[in-house]
C-alpha cells in the first residue's frame, strides 16, 4: 500500500478516557470496533479506502479482538459476505465507493434485505458526489428505498458519526434491516476529535467459534414463496420497528428556532454544517449553531418517521427541505405524508434549490435567501447576504474578463515514471500505422489516458467492463477495436464479464491488460497477482519491476483457453507498438491478449527510496538515472511532450535569444524510467535527449578508468 | 479581529505536495494551543499531480473562553468569505480567485510565483504557456493583501517539500492566533532538541519554514525578492554576444543591431565567413524593401529585425553535423553535470539518443547520390517497411563516443556540398522573396510574412511539416489576387497562429479555407490495413 497507517492503527487501540484526533473515516473505523463488529469487508475506493486499509494493516490487533477482515475481490463479494448476519448474531460491516460499488453489490443487497438480518449490518458507503467526485452523479438513496434498507446520513461531527455507527448496528438488529451509512467526500476527510469508548471484542469471533450451524429455516432464503412474506414483513414490521427505534433513541435531532418558530427546515444530517453556515451568512444563525429557524436534522434519511415530520411541520407557515441530488426522494416522501394527513403547510425544496450538484454554502445561501425573502421581513442581514452573493458573481465575471482565455484544466495524470504512460505512447504511434481504432476504456489509473496528451478512449461502462463493452461495436466495425483493462479491473469483474464471454462467443477481440501488480488508483492495494512480499525481500536489485514474478493472470488466461497472448515490458515503446499493431492486424481471429507488464512506480519508489538511502549511508555504490534535454538542440516543437505528458518533462524559457518558443526540460523528480529515450527512438524525435547515469560512491577501478577516459575526452572537446 | 466567526483558510496544492500533512500540522497546532479547528480536503481528485484544495477553519477565541459552546465549522470553503488563500502554484491561485474565492476587502493571498505547467500548456507546438503577468494581475486586483514568491525555490534550496514552506508563509502572515514557536514545535514533530541535533528531514522543513516566514513577515525584503523573481533569473542569461562588424553596423539601423549581432554570430559559427556574408546580403535586401515601404522607420525596422532572427535560424538549420558539434562541447558536459545535480565525486555517464534516418545521411551527399538513397528508402516504405533509421545510444562520456561526435562535427565542409544545403537555400530565397514582395506592397503584409519564419524549426518530419506549411502560406495567402494587402496580412497571421496550434494541422487547414486558400494537400502515409470481413454476409 502506498501509505503506511502504523500511527492510525495505534489510534484504533484507544479506550475510554482517551480522545481521538484524526480523520472522519478513521473515526468510523474506531466506531466499528467500539460496536463489537465481528467481521469487516469491502472493496477499496475513495473516499473510504482508508477504512479497510487501516484494518488490513492492523491485522495483528484485529486478531487480538477476534475480528475477521476480508479484502474482497469486489463489492458483490463484500455484500454477499453480509449473509453471515442473516442467521447469526454477528455484527458485520462492509465498505465501498458509491454509487458504483452499490451498483455492483445490488444483487446481494436485495437478497440480504429480503430475508433480513439477525446480527446488525452496517454498509459504509463513500457518497462520491460533488466536487472531487470520480463517478456518475447518482444517489445511493434509491437503493435504500427499493431494498428497504435504513439509510444513515450523520451530521459531520466525529462524535455524532461514531454514535451513529453504534446506533446503526442496534437499529439494524431491532428492525432486521441492513443499514447503509452514506459519508460524503469531505466528511470522510474531515479532521476532528471525539471521546473514545473501549473497543468491544465480539462474543462470537475468530477466537470464539460457533460450534454448530443454524438449523434449516426456509424463511431465511431469498426464494419464493417466502419472498412474498418478506415483502409484507418489510412494510408491516421492519420499517415500523425502525421508526420506533429512531424516535425512541433520538437519532434525528430537533433544533429549536430562536425567532421564527413558525418556519422550519428539514435537512439531511450530512448537510447540517453547510446549512448552519448559510444561515449565518443570512444573519439567521450564529457561529455555534444557534438558529432563528427550527431545524429537523435527519441523521436517518430513510425511513422517515411520519409522526416526527408531521409534528415538525404542522402549524408552520412553511417548511424547506434541504436535500442534495436528484430525484428529491425525501421531499416527495414528506409531501405525501403531509397530504395524507391533510396538513396544509407549504413545502419547499427543489423549487428553491438546484436539482443537480453539491450543496455548498453559496448554493444553499441562494435557496435560503429565496425562502427567507418569501417568509421573513427583509433585514440588513439579508441585504448583506444578497450583496455578498452578487459580489461573487460580479467578481467571477471580472476575473474571466481580465484573463484573456479560460485557464487550462489540471486533471490528475500518470505518476512520474508510471509504467502505463509508455503504453499510450506506443498506442498513439501504433494508430499512425493501423489508422485510428475504437478504444473501449475502463476504470483505473489507465483512465488517465483519456486526458491530454493522449485523449484516448471512446467509452467507459464500468470497472472491468471494457472488453464486454466492445461486444456490440466490434462486429459492426471495419477495423478491430481495442479494450483496455487494468489488473484491478480484470480481477474485479473483467475476467468473467469480458474474457469468458469473448472466448465463449469466439469473438475477434483485442484486450490490453495493464499488469502493474496492484489496484493502484485506489491507493495500491494488493490483489491476487501482486508480487509476494518474500520476492520483494529477496530481490537483489530493488529497482526492478517484479510483477513478472506473479503469473496468475497468464495462468488464468491460458487455463480459460486464450491462444494468442503476448507479454511486453511497457517501457519498450517500440516493441509495444509492434505488438499492438500485430494484435490489431493479425490473421488470428479469436481473442488476442497483450499483457503490458511494469510494476506500479509508486510501489517501486516506496521500495527503492529506503534501499538507496541505506546503501548511501553505508557508502556503497549507487547508480541514479536521470534524463535530460539539451536546450540548444531542442527544437521547441514539444512533440516529446505530446507523446509522454510526464510531469517532469516540462518547459522552460528558451536560453537562445534568437528563438522564441520555450524548450523542453526534464526537472528534478525524474526517476529515470527511460520513456524519454524510448520515445525518442520509437517516434524518431529530435536528438536532444540524453540519459545520464550518476554513479555515487564509485569503486576505485571505476574511478581510475573514468579519470583516464575523462582526460582523453576533454582533450577532444572544444570549449 | 471579529470574535463571532471562524478564521477561514483555503490551501491550494497539487497532488503529492504534502497538503494533507500541512492541514494535519495546522489542526494539531490549533489543538495544542487550545483552539477549536477543523480541516477538510478532497484529495481523491488530486491523485497524481492534479489540482486539489484543503480547507481549514479556526475559531479565534480559545475553547476555554467559549463557555462550553462549540463552533459549527463549514466543510467547504465559502466564496467571498475567506480570510486567506495560500497556494503553491500561480495558475491554481488564479483559478481559485476566478472561482470567486478571494474577496478584495477581506482575503490575504499568499502564492508561489512558480508555475508548474499543465499538460495542455506543455503540449502545444509553439508557446502554450498561460501569461504569468495576467495571473499576477489577477492576484493583485482581487486580494486585500498579497505576497508572491517562489515557494518551490525555497523548498528546493532548503531541501524540503513545499508544504513546510506554505506553513512558514501562513505563520509569517499572522493570520492565525498562534506564536511562531507553536508552528515550529509541530514541524519538529515534538522534538525539542537543538537545530543541529534534529533529524535531517525536520531540520530541512524548519529551514523552509523559516525562509517563507521571513518572506511574508518582512515585506520589504520580500518585495525585493519578488522583483528579482519577476525580472527573471539572470544566471541563465546568455553570454554577451560578440561585437558586430563595423561594416554591418553602418549598413543596418541600430534598432536591429542586437538581433543582427546574434544572427550573424550564429551563421558564422554554423558554417564560415562566406556564409555569414550571404546572411548579411540577404538581410540587406529585406532592409531595402522595408526602407522603401517605411522610409521614416516608423515601425522601428521590425521586419528586418524579425527577418534577422528567423533568417539566421533557418540558415543555421539543424543537421547531424550541428547536433554533433553542440553535443561535443565541454560546456555541454558541464551543463549536464549541473542538470543532474552530480556531486564532485560522482561519475556521470551520458548516453545521447540519436536516430538518424536515410534523409539525414542523404542531406550530406551530393544531389545525385542523395536522390538514390532517398529513392531506396521510399522503395522500402512502398513495400510496407518502416523508413530506415539507425537508433543509436552514443556514450559521449566515452572516448569512442566523443571521437565519433567530433568526427561528425568536423564534416562541416561536407554540408555545403550536400543536397540539403542547396534545397534549404532555394526555400530560403522563396520565403525572402515573398517577404520582400509583401513588404513593398504593404508593410504589415511583409511583417506577417517575416514572422512566419517561426514555422521553420527542428529536424525530420517536424522540419518538413514546417516548411510545407510556410510555403503553403506564402504561395496561397501572400499573393491572393483581388484581396487587399491588409486582409492578406490578417490571413497570414491567422494561418501562422493556427499552424502552431496543433501538429496535425487541423487548425491550419481551417484557417486556410476560411481565408480563401485551399487546404494543404493530403500527404500519402502508409497504413497497415486490416479489414475485417462482415460476418453477416459470409
Amino acid at each position: 500500500m502506498e501509505v503506511s497507517f502504523s500511527k492510525e492503527v495505534e489510534m484504533l487501540r484507544l479506550g475510554a478516557g482517551d480522545t481521538f484526533h484524526g480523520e472522519g473515516i478513521l473515526a468510523i473505523t474506531k466506531g466499528l470496533l467500539q460496536s463489537g463488529v465481528a467481521y469487516v469487508g469491502g472493496y477499496q475506493g475513495a473516499p473510504v479506502s482508508h477504512l479497510l486499509d487501516v484494518m488490513v494493516q492492523g491485522k495483528a490487533y484485529m486478531d487480538e479482538l477476534g475480528v475477521h477482515v476480508e479484502a474482497c475481490s469486489n463489492e458483490a463479494s463484500a455484500a454477499a459476505m453480509l449473509g453471515a448476519s442473516i442467521h447469526y448474531p454477528l455484527r458485520g460491516a462492509v465498505t465501498w465507493k458509491s454509487i458504483v460499488g452499490t451498483n455492483v453489490a445490488a444483487d446481494a443487497l436485495s437478497n440480504l434485505s429480503s430475508p433480513g438480518v439477525t446480527g446488525g449490518v452496517l454498509i459504509v458507503v463513500g457518497e462520491d458526489y460533488g466536487e472531487g467526485a470520480s463517478v456518475i452523479q447518482e444517489r445511493t438513496h434509491a437503493y435504500a428505498l427499493k431494498s428497504s434498507m435504513c439509510l444513515l446520513d450523520p451530521r459531520p461531527d466525529l462524535g455524532v458519526m461514531v454514535r451513529m455507527v453504534e446506533e446503526g448496528f442496534r437499529l439494524s438488529e431491532s428492525s432486521n434491516m441492513p443499514c447503509l451509512m452514506e459519508l460524503r467526500i469531505r466528511t470522510c476527510h474531515v479532521r476532528g476529535s471525539f471521546e473514545c469508548k473501549d473497543n468491544m471484542a465480539p462474543a462470537i469471533s475468530t477466537r470464539a467459534l460457533m460450534t454448530e450451524p443454524a438449523g434449516f429455516d426456509y424463511m431465511r432464503l431469498a426464494h419464493p414463496p417466502v419472498t412474498f412474506r418478506h415483502e409484507k414483513l418489510k412494510g408491516d414490521e421492519r420499517i415500523p420497528a425502525a421508526r420506533r427505534y429512531i424516535v425512541e433513541h433520538g437519532l434525528n435531532e430537533l433544533i429549536p428556532g430562536r425567532r421564527h418558530a413558525d418556519l422550519g427546515i428539514v435537512v439531511q444530517g450530512g448537510l447540517y454544517n453547510a446549512l448552519i453556515r448559510s444561515l449565518q451568512q443570512q444573519g439567521l444563525a450564529d457561529a455555534f449553531g444557534e438558529t432563528d429557524i427550527p431545524i429537523l436534522v435527519l441523521n436517518v434519511t430513510y425511513p422517515l418517521v411520519p409522526e416526527q415530520v408531521a409534528d415538525f411541520c404542522v402549524g408552520k407557515r412553511a417548511v424547506l427541505v434541504v436535500e442534495e441530488g436528484q430525484p428529491e426522494y425525501i421531499e416527495q416522501d414528506i409531501a405525501t405524508l403531509l397530504r395524507r394527513r391533510d396538513i396544509q403547510t407549504p413545502l419547499h425544496g427543489k423549487d428553491m434549490l438546484p436539482s443537480a450538484g453539491e450543496y455548498g454554502v453559496e448554493v444553499l445561501s441562494g435557496g435560503i435567501g429565496t425562502f427567507a425573502a418569501k417568509y421573513i421581513e427583509a433585514s440588513e442581514a439579508s441585504s448583506s447576504a444578497q450583496a455578498w452573493l452578487a459580489g461573487n458573481r460580479e467578481r467571477r465575471e471580472a476575473v474571466a474578463r481580465s484573463l484573456s482565455a479560460p485557464l487550462p484544466n489540471r486533471p490528475p495524470s500518470f505518476c512520474i515514471g508510471c509504467p502505463e504512460r509508455p503504453v499510450f505512447s506506443a498506442l498513439k504511434l501504433a494508430q499512425q500505422q493501423t489508422g485510428p481504432v475504437h478504444i473501449a476504456a475502463d476504470i483505473g489509473c489507465h483512465a488517465f489516458g483519456t486526458f491530454e496528451p493522449f485523449s484516448m478512449g471512446h467509452s467507459i461502462l464500468g470497472y472491468g467492463m471494457s472488453l464486454a463493452s466492445r461486444a456490440g461495436v466490434a462486429p459492426m466495425m471495419n477495423r478491430r477495436t481495442l479494450s483496455i483493462m487494468g489488473d484491478g479491473g480484470f480481477w474485479h469483474n473483467g475476467l468473467l464479464t469480458g474474457v469468458q464471454s469473448a472466448l465463449f462467443n469466439g469473438d475477434d477481440a483485442v484486450l490490453l491488460i495493464f499488469k502493474n501488480g496492484y489496484t493502484s488508483a485506489t491507493g495500491t492495494q494488493d490483489i491476487i497477482s501482486t508480487p509476494d512480499d518474500e520476492i520483494k525481500e529477496r530481490a537483489v536489485d530493488k529497482q526492478q519491476s517484479l510483477v513478472d514474478k506473479n503469473q496468475t493472470i497468464e495462468d488464468t488466461l491460458k487455463g480459460l483457453g486464450v491462444k494468442w497472448m503476448r507479454t511486453v515490458t511497457t517501457y519498450d515503446v517500440e516493441r509495444m507498438r509492434k505488438t499492438l499493431t500485430e494484435a490489431l492486424t493479425s490473421d488470428f481471429n479469436g481473442l488476442k491478449v497483450v499483457i503490458a507488464e511494469g510494476e506500479c512506480q509508486l510501489e517501486r519508489q516506496r521500495r527503492i527510496k529506503p534501499w538507496i538511502a541505506g546503501l548511501l549511508k553505508k557508502g556503497e555504490r549507487v547508480v541514479r538515472v536521470k534524463y535530460g534535454v539539451d536546450e540548444d538542440v531542442c527544437n521547441g516543437d514539444h512533440a516529446c511532450i505530446r507523446l509522454s505528458g510526464c510531469p517532469t518533462l516540462t518547459l522552460k524559457d528558451n536560453p537562445d535569444s534568437l528563438k522564441v518558443d520555450p524548450v523542453a526540460t526534464v526537472i528534478d523528480g525524474c526517476v529515470g524510467c527511460g520513456l524519454c529515450g524510448a520515445n525518442a527512438h520509437a517516434a524518431t524525435l529530435c536528438p536532444s535527449f540524453y540519459r545520464a547515469e550518476v554513479v555515487q560512491n564509485p569503486k576505485w577501478h571505476e574511478r581510475l578508468l573514468h579519470g583516464l577516459r575523462g582526460a582523453v575526452v576533454r582533450a577532444l572537446q572544444p570549449a | 479581529m471579529e470574535q463571532n466567526r471562524p478564521l477561514t483558510l483555503l490551501v491550494c496544492a497539487l497532488g503529492g505536495e504534502g497538503g494533507g500533512v500541512l492541514t494535519e500540522w495546522l489542526v494539531d497546532i490549533a489543538r495544542h494551543a487550545g483552539y477549536a479547528a477543523q480541516s477538510t480536503s478532497i484529495p481523491g481528485v488530486a491523485q497524481r499531480t492534479g489540482a486539489t484544495t484543503y480547507y481549514l477553519e479556526v475559531f479565534p477565541v480559545p475553547l476555554a473562553q467559549l463557555g462550553g459552546k462549540r463552533p459549527v465549522f463549514s466543510l467547504s470553503p465559502v466564496p467571498g468569505a475567506l480570510d486567506a488563500i495560500v497556494s503553491s502554484e500561480l495558475l491554481e491561485t488564479a483559478r481559485q480567485i476566478g472561482n470567486g474565492m478571494s474577496a478584495p476587502l477581506r482575503t490575504l493571498v499568499i502564492s508561489s510565483s512558480a508555475r508548474i505547467f499543465t499538460t495542455a500548456e506543455r503540449m502545444e507546438p509553439g508557446d502554450g504557456r498561460a501569461d504569468a503577468q495576467r495571473l499576477l494581475d489577477v492576484v493583485k486586483a482581487f486580494s486585500r493583501e498579497h505576497h508572491v514568491f517562489d515557494m518551490n525555490a525555497i523548498a528546493r534550496d532548503s531541501g524540503t517539500v513545499v508544504s513546510a514552506v506554505m506553513l512558514g508563509a501562513i505563520a509569517g502572515s499572522g493570520l492565525l492566533p498562534f506564536p511562531r514557536e507553536a508552528y515550529e514545535h509541530v514541524v519538529r514533530g515534538g522534538d525539542t532538541s537543538a537545530p543541529d541535533k534534529l533529524g535531517k528531514m525536520a531540520a530541512a522543513s524548519l529551514r523552509g519554514f523559516a525562509a517563507a516566514f521571513d518572506a511574508v513577515s518582512a515585506p520589504r525584503a520580500q518585495a525585493a525578492f519578488v522583483s528579482s523573481v519577476l525580472a527573471g533569473d539572470t544566471s541563465d542569461a546568455p553570454p554577451p554576444a560578440s561585437a558586430l562588424p563595423a561594416d554591418l553596423a553602418r549598413r543596418f539601423p541600430p534598432a536591429v543591431h542586437d538581433m543582427l549581432t546574434l544572427g550573424h554570430a550564429r551563421v558564422l559559427d554554423y558554417q564560415d565567413a562566406a556564409y555569414a556574408a550571404l546572411y548579411a546580403e540577404r538581410l540587406g535586401r529585406v532592409l531595402d524593401a522595408e526602407r522603401a515601404a517605411d522610409p521614416a522607420g516608423a515601425h522601428g525596422f521590425a521586419i528586418t529585425r524579425e527577418a534577422a532572427r528567423w533568417l539566421a535560424l533557418w540558415m543555421a538549420f539543424d543537421d547531424i553535423v550541428r547536433v554533433a558539434a553542440l553535443k561535443g562541447r565541454a560546456s555541454r558536459a558541464q551543463r549536464v553535470r549541473q542538470e543532474v545535480r552530480a556531486g564532485d565525486e560522482d561519475i556521470v555517464k551520458v548516453y545521447d539518443h540519436f536516430k538518424p534516418g536515410a534523409a539525414e545521411f542523404a542531406a550530406l551527399l551530393p544531389p545525385s547520390l542523395s536522390r538514390r538513397v532517398t529513392a531506396w528508402d521510399r522503395g522500402r516504405q512502398a513495400r510496407g517497411l518502416a523508413p530506415w533509421a539507425l537508433p543509436l545510444k552514443v556514450g559521449s562520456h566515452s572516448v569512442f563516443g566523443m571521437a565519433s561526435l567530433r568526427l561528425l562535427a568536423s564534416l562541416r565542409w561536407l554540408r555545403r556540398r550536400g543536397s540539403r544545403f542547396a534545397e534549404e537555400q532555394a526555400l530560403i530565397e522563396r520565403w525572402l522573396a515573398a517577404v520582400e514582395a509583401g513588404t513593398r506592397e504593404a508593410w504589415a503584409l511583409g511583417h506577417e510574412l517575416a514572422l512566419c519564419g517561426r514555422l521553420i524549426k527542428g529536424y525530420g518530419s517536424t522540419n518538413e511539416r514546417g516548411k510545407d506549411n510556410l510555403l503553403h502560406v506564402t504561395d496561397h495567402l501572400a499573393a491572393q489576387p483581388g484581396v487587399a494587402p491588409a486582409d492578406r496580412a490578417l490571413a497570414v497571421a491567422a494561418a501562422r497562429t493556427a499552424a502552431l496550434a496543433d501538429d496535425a494541422g487541423k487548425a491550419l487547414d481551417a484557417a486556410l479555407v476560411e481565408h480563401g486558400a485551399p487546404a494543404r494537400p493530403i500527404k500519402a502515409q502508409p497504413i497497415r490495413w486490416m479489414k475485417r470481413k462482415p460476418t453477416g454476409g459470409a
